[in-house]
């Protein structure tokens, strides 16, 4: 085969390239960072949710035992 | 957090529909419907070791999930979170959706993982741990980011703390458990291990575990817990009966009774054995025993394990005998099965307070979860 022919064959291997594995590998992070920062608000919220709700609990039980 | 009974919540198959707390399933996505604090879901399948009659025991009527495929969470797994919290929260869709679609939220800071000096003490050492761990802090989402299977090797299980410590995100108290051996892995004048509740509110049987610490002839314990006094306790206990005792009355502050303490073997400092941790020894039924009972074989225990004349049933080193102070108990050669003292009638007038059956109807159901 000619060599400007070698040149011209299309490539047929399609296995990720180098720059696609760090493109991956750079968003699945970010995702990793977006998923972190979202788990930490919920957390705010669901732990002031936990300590109203223990709160009102142990005031009912005070006025149920006064 | 009153806990989602309807029937939208078990939308999982019925074979992933699991209701003990144990995580041994390989499964992806579980529904558990458990007590709070056991940790991790299971399948019956993969759940050999589990006695029948706990299953039952541990339903608390409380569901929670686990993520088993890593990081980033995978979408089904990540979605089921959020429907879980919509669910729950009196805001609902509206507080997820302000998260969730917030173009900005602030990046909650990673903790720096506490290294040893030579020149600290131990109990400073367990403060600095205690410290990182609470400022990953507890887990309120009702999804529990690391799976725990607690019959894994112990090598296995570093993996994950090491894990817990990579991905820095909120931790229940089974995953605590694990991240406390680790992070004390190597400071051998330290010994580890399991000390697990399961406690009465409300009708509803609760389950929590912490990590017990035993330094220089003084008991102590690491931990996570929605409660503050129900995690980690100083190095300041004489005894295993005074630390058991003083978590009792933590429980019983927020009108938890407590049915059994089980306190598991000393854990290998070697991260890498594989055998895995034993959790369970001593198992005590405190409905039954009497407090000085109780405390009686707690002392023992602890003797024992001084001693370490305990062997775990799937330990592989030998026995490793220290001439230290005085012990009563027998030698023992060969791993002693666990004991459990279940059958032990309790000849005091009843022990066991009923707690009046109103208090469930108490602000919509609410439980006081540990």
């Amino acid at each position: 085969m000619e060599p400007a022919c070698r040149k011209d064959k299309p490539k047929l291997n399609s296995t990720p390239t180098r720059g696609d594995r760090a493109r991956q590998k750079s968003a699945q992070q970010e995702l990793k960072q977006r998923q972190r920062a979202e788990i930490y608000a919920l957390n705010k919220v669901m732990t002031e949710l936990e300590q109203q709700q223990f709160d009102a609990f142990c005031k009912q039980m005070q006025s149920q035992g006064e | 957090m009153t806990g989602p009974n309807s029937p939208s919540r078990t939308g999982t198959s019925p074979a992933k529909l699991s209701r003990h707390g144990r995580s041994k399933s390989t499964s992806s996505h579980c529904l558990l419907r458990c007590s709070t604090q056991e940790e991790s879901s299971a399948s019956p399948a993969n759940n050999s070791s589990r006695s029948p009659g706990e299953e039952e025991e541990k339903d608390g009527g409380v569901l929670f999930y686990v993520n088993r495929t890593g990081f980033p969470i995978e979408s089904v797994t990540w979605e089921r979170m959020w429907s879980h919290v919509a669910a729950v929260h009196p805001e609902g869709q509206e507080m997820v959706d302000r998260i969730r679609n917030a173009a900005y939220l602030p990046k909650h800071p990673v903790p720096s993982v506490p290294t040893f000096k030579p020149s600290m003490s131990v109990p400073d050492w367990l403060v600095a741990i205690q410290n990182y761990m609470k400022a990953l802090q507890y887990n309120h989402t009702g999804t529990q980011f690391f799976e725990i299977k607690k019959s894994r090797p112990l090598c296995g299980l570093m993996e994950t703390a090491r894990e817990m410590i990579r991905e820095s995100l909120p931790i229940k108290c089974l995953e605590a458990v694990i991240l406390g051996i680790y992070l004390t892995n190597g400071l051998t004048s330290l010994e580890r291990f399991p000390i697990s509740f399961k406690t009465q509110f409300s009708g509803h049987c609760f389950h929590h575990v912490v990590l017990g610490v035993y330094c220089n002839g003084r008991y102590g314990s690491l931990g996570m817990s929605r409660r503050q006094d129900l995690m980690d306790k100083p190095l300041t206990h004489r005894t295993l009966g005074e630390l058991v005792a003083e978590f009792e009355s933590s429980y019983k502050r927020y009108q938890h009774t407590l049915k059994k303490v089980k306190i598991g073997l000393y854990v290998p400092h070697d991260p890498h054995v594989f055998q895995p941790i034993e959790w369970k020894h001593l198992v005590l039924n405190a409905a039954r025993l009497g407090a000085q009972e109780m405390r009686k074989e707690l002392e023992k225990h602890g003797r024992d394990m001084r001693m370490k004349i305990l062997k775990s049933s799937s330990a592989q080193s030998p026995i490793k005998e220290r001439s230290r102070g005085k012990s009563l108990s027998p030698r023992r050669r060969q791993s002693s099965p666990q004991r459990r003292f279940t059958h032990r009638r309790d000849k005091s007038p009843a022990s066991v307070e009923r707690k009046p059956p109103e208090l469930s109807t108490l602000n919509d159901g609410y439980q006081i979860r540990i």
